[in-house]
């Protein structure tokens, strides 16, 4: 784990649940199963794989893969997953793929500083939201947050 | 089986697929996004980058806390000096801002004296005020370095004070 102090909120009880981001292994990637996270991971065993658990249990409830680019300062986004059984009328837990996406902000923040900028490009239907949803630019077909968007998405996540 | 509406919405929007097909499209973006970038960056504040740049090092000084590791680039003086350099122009005007002679602060990042309670406490309070403006501050984070500094230290230098220190303790009531 890399940073701390992250929470996603329970769905019946909007009460927050402290979580923890760590590092996938290669090995791990099969057992993420494509009906319940959505893809094949195991073919993301070239980029980085981190999964979210909440704090002292692991089982994933989100996955997401990365392609950091330090010569453009950027981290791109490749795919985010989350467990089958938190989307949904019926979810368990709420705003797991916003603290994936600050996770990978803080990422990019770290490595980066004021030229950090995280970047994904989802299907035309969605971008829309997540313009709105993380105050996200377009350009083109790609969807980027940087400084200083990116710093209100992480406090967004970021707790005492 | 029929999926609930919400389950094909939640499903959409947050199982995102973003890989490229296509080396070709890949570097075509990046070339875009780049551009583009570059034009924002001429519009960034001195204030949004000190922001970006302090939010920076507090990360950087958490992943050094979870990580155990030690190393010159990371250590209390080090990130001291960056702490000061991203806000003021001038360090001697952060002595001034704390209450503490220029000579002591210069000893202090040179690591020619320990810093003192009183030096970490008015840090603690210097740095929750300035990141008001930034985000969350952990308050013992400045804490924290400092004994993990001296934790690694006291480890890396066993050979030294461990011999001396073993013939002076003696164990008079054994469990």
């Amino acid at each position: 784990m890399l940073f701390s102090n992250m929470r996603i909120v329970e769905a019946s009880t909007e009460k927050p649940i402290p979580v923890e981001i760590y590092p996938v292994e290669k090995s791990e990637l099969k057992l993420f199963s494509k009906k319940r996270y959505s893809f094949d991971w195991s073919s993301e065993s070239k980029f980085e794989v981190y999964k979210l658990v909440i704090s002292r249990t692991e089982d994933a409830l989100g996955l997401i893969s990365m392609d950091r680019i330090p010569q453009e300062w950027r981290i791109h986004i490749r795919l985010i997953a989350v467990s089958k059984e938190n989307l949904g009328s019926g979810k368990i837990y709420e705003n797991i793929a916003g603290v994936l996406i600050a996770y990978a902000s803080k990422i990019a923040l770290e490595d980066f500083g004021e030229h950090a900028c995280i970047s994904l490009k989802p299907k035309t239907q969605i971008a829309k939201l997540y313009m709105e949803k993380y105050n996200m630019k377009i350009t083109g077909m790609l969807l980027s947050l940087e400084v200083p968007e990116l710093l209100n998405l992480i406090n967004r996540y970021d707790y005492d | 089986m029929t999926e609930d509406k919400n389950v094909v919405n939640d499903y959409t929007l947050y199982n995102i697929d973003s890989r490229y097909t296509s080396e070709k499209e890949k570097k075509s973006d990046s070339i875009a996004l780049m551009e583009a970038r570059l034009e924002r960056m001429k519009n960034l504040s001195d204030k949004d980058i000190k922001r970006a740049r302090l939010m920076q090092l507090k990360l950087i000084m958490e992943s050094y806390l979870n990580s155990g590791s030690t190393d010159e680039k990371n250590s209390f003086t080090s990130f001291l000096k960056k702490y000061i350099g991203i806000i003021y122009q001038k360090q001697n005007q952060f002595a001034k801002d704390v209450g503490i002679t220029p000579v002591l602060l210069s000893q202090i990042i040179n690591n020619h004296r320990e810093p003192s309670d009183e030096f970490l406490m008015k840090l603690m309070v210097h740095s929750e005020k300035i990141f008001k403006d930034v985000g969350r501050f952990e308050k013992q984070l400045w804490y924290r370095v400092y004994f993990q500094d001296k934790i690694s230290e006291t480890m890396l230098n066993q050979n030294e004070w461990a011999p001396r220190i073993e013939k002076e303790i003696k164990i008079t009531e054994p469990i």
